[in-house]
């Protein structure tokens, strides 16, 4: 297992490199002087040459990725040309915000998607499934900005029961924390719900027909059981995988929900970024994103060997 | 002539007339069967491949799921209630209790996520009061039982550890973890190497002779009918052409088709030569024969065979035919005077 592990970490280190040359890339084919964004109203030459100076945009762009990629191997991801804040202060401040919101979008996601997913398979091509698979198409077909602004309008605005936006940590005022992610935890998590209701459900009817079913029924388990002890433990392996794919995907920061919900993340942070021509920030950013979306794949596949008695003895 | 229990005793299972029908068939592809088996007794179903064997076993077991079959006809008194009749729940209290089925597949049978020794404990904890470590006991008990060697360490093996073999083992200790009255064996050698057949066939012999259990055995395989059977039925297209003491069936087969099956073993076979292959195939269920479904296989057919199916008639103690012209030799009889 350990050495599985291992490997796996091994075969990471080119990927984020690769990553890591993309993005550098990336940033110096876009348009703009960042020099000039920093100066703001400043245009004195020798400010500007000052700034080139300093962030090192004067040197040759194989130095400058060496210098940031040395730089980052020792934990320093660069200062924020806009804040002026080192840009490992600023992800470690918003990635909380981030991993909250994506774990509250995961469990409604789990809440909804998986008990529908099991229905709609254990009642297949009756009234349950199409019921179910028309809200999981509608779950999908919804835009995310849309679904948030109207549950702003109905449940904030008309009701009043939840407040709108903000973001409050769970440290300070766990109540409140929780107020102010249940929406856009909703947003996300019914999108994703949708995705894992669909797996769930081809997961499910494919394990429903083992022989190992018919085995379970005819020793006289009861049907609940059958499904949740014999069948769904079976479909959990592709279901787990998916749920670590998703999440990490959601560490990517949700732009437009937290956009909607003002909610200060990742997503909020990677936006003002770019708009502000913030190099340090963006690069930060995407490497962040980029390792956070390996761990998942690598927990993925550390669950599908724990859930895999095939696997387990293999190693 | 019954070599094992006496006729008086009453059955454990008494199938009379059960029909089943598949949703959208324009037959039933079981048709007026009846059976029955008694305490410590062997009935072996004998038949081609799709003559309906199984969706006997599952109706009789509940698990044909009434969105894909139903039953049309017919009761199975079981322990004084008809089990085509009783609730899901009842049943389901009978299920891997009073009777319990073993099934053709051994290599996907058991579930791939959980030890063996939990997975026969379950069936124990299911139906008996009793606490885990008494129902974990109970599956080592039953794995020695099974002759499954170091059982002890073999608790704990998860499925995919085992050969075809030891895991038909397994579904045989989970099938007799409770004493059924009734076991139900659906060809559970057929997936097996032919070394393995042999073992798996003494150890159900043994295992039943032990316990007195009552023995359905579902076999397209004669060696295996006349090493263990006390009586066959002989089916074909979902009906009962024949039935009667082993001994009767292989010595003295009434029907055209089991004198046709019977010499197609070449060992046992009767008097060869009478019907040396069966021409033709099985009937599917969309055009099946009107009257005997053996007609249009039968070197004997004739005008009455198309019109109605023969009834069974007696040959001999318990032992009957459903054809017109049984006993054949009254026909070559005629023929050549
Ligand atoms: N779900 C189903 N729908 C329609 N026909 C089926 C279904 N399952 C089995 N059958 C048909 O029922 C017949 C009897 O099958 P089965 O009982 O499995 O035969 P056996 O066990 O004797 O080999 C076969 O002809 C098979 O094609
Ligand atoms: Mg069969």
């Amino acid at each position: 297992m350990l050495s599985y592990i291992a490997r796996r970490l091994v075969i990471a280190v080119p990927t984020l490199i690769l990553v890591s040359v993309f993005v550098f890339v990336l940033q110096k084919l876009l348009p703009g002087d960042p020099a000039l964004v920093l100066a703001g109203e400043e245009r004195d030459p020798e400010v500007l040459e000052f700034i080139r100076e300093k962030y090192r945009l004067n040197d040759p762009v194989i130095y400058q990725y060496f210098h940031w990629m040395k730089a980052m191997l020792q934990g320093d991801l660069g200062i924020s040309l806009r804040t002026q804040q080192p840009v490992a202060t600023l992800i470690a401040d918003k990635l909380p915000v981030t991993i909250q919101l994506a774990i509250m979008a995961m469990v409604i996601a789990f809440a909804i998607g998986i008990p529908a997913g099991i229905l709609s398979a254990v009642h297949k091509g009756t009234a349950v499934d199409y019921i179910a698979n028309f809200i999981a198409l509608s779950g999908l077909s919804i835009p995310n900005f849309w679904l948030g602004i109207m549950l702003i309008l109905l449940v904030s605005v008309q009701l009043g029961w939840l407040p709108a936006s903000g973001y409050e940590s769970p440290f300070t005022d766990p109540v409140k924390s929780l107020q102010t992610m249940i929406m856009p935890g909703f947003v996300l998590g019914t999108a994703l719900a949708a995705t894992l209701m669909r797996h769930t459900r081809s997961a499910m009817l494919g394990v429903m027909k083992a022989d190992y079913i018919r085995t379970a029924r005819a020793k006289g388990v009861l049907e609940n059981a059958v499904i949740i002890k014999h069948a769904f433990r079976n479909a959990l392996l592709p279901i787990v995988t998916l749920s670590a794919l998703l999440f990490g995907e959601l560490l990517a920061g949700a732009v437009l929900t937290e956009q909607i919900f003002t909610i200060p993340g990742f997503g909020k942070l990677i936006v003002d970024a770019v708009f502000t021509r913030d190099y340090a920030v963006v690069q930060g950013i995407v490497m962040c994103t980029a390792a956070g979306f390996i761990l998942m794949n690598l927990i993925a596949d550390v669950l599908y060997f724990l859930l895999n008695p095939r696997m387990r003895s293999s190693l | 002539m019954l070599n094992s229990a006496p006729a008086a005793t009453a059955p454990v299972l008494d199938v009379r007339n059960l029909a089943l029908r598949f949703k959208d068939t324009p037959a039933n592809i079981v048709d007026g069967i009846s059976f029955s088996v008694r305490e410590g007794e062997t009935l072996c179903i004998v038949g081609e491949s799709g003559c309906g064997k199984s969706v006997t076993a599952l109706a009789l077991m509940g698990l044909l799921p009434r969105s894909v079959a139903r039953v049309t006809s017919g009761t199975a008194m079981f322990g004084g209630s008809d089990l085509l009749t009783l609730p899901q729940r009842a049943m389901a209290d009978i299920r891997g209790n009073t009777i319990s089925m073993i099934f053709q597949e051994p290599m996907t049978s058991l579930n791939p996520s959980y030890r063996i020794g939990e997975q026969i404990g379950e069936v124990v904890l299911r139906h008996k009061r009793v606490t885990r470590a008494q129902a974990r006991q109970r599956a080592l008990e039953m794995l020695d039982r099974v002759r499954i060697p170091a059982a002890a360490s073999r608790l704990d093996d998860y499925p995919h550890e085992l050969s075809g073999g030891m895991r038909q083992r397994v579904m045989i200790a989970m099938a007799l973890a409770n004493d059924p009255a009734l076991l139900i064996a659906d060809e559970p050698t057929t997936a097996l190497d032919v070394t393995i057949q042999a073992q798996i066939v003494d150890l159900i012999e043994e295992l039943q002779k032990e316990t007195g259990t009552a023995l359905i055995m579902i076999t397209h395989d004669l060696g295996v009918v006349a090493e263990i059977a006390d009586r066959v039925s002989v089916m074909y297209a979902g009906h009962i052409v024949e039935e009667g003491p082993v001994e009767a069936i292989f010595d003295d087969p009434q029907h055209p088709y089991t004198i046709g099956l019977m010499s197609s073993v070449p060992s046992i076979g009767p008097r060869s030569g009478r019907l040396a292959t069966i021409g033709g195939l099985v009937p599917t269920i969309d055009r099946m024969p009107s009257g005997c479904r053996f007609s249009p296989r039968c070197p004997f057919v004739q005008a009455d065979c198309l019109k109605a199916h023969a009834p069974l008639s007696t040959f001999g103690p318990e032992h009957r035919a459903a054809c017109y012209f049984a006993p054949l030799e009254t026909v070559f009889a005629e023929a050549a005077s």
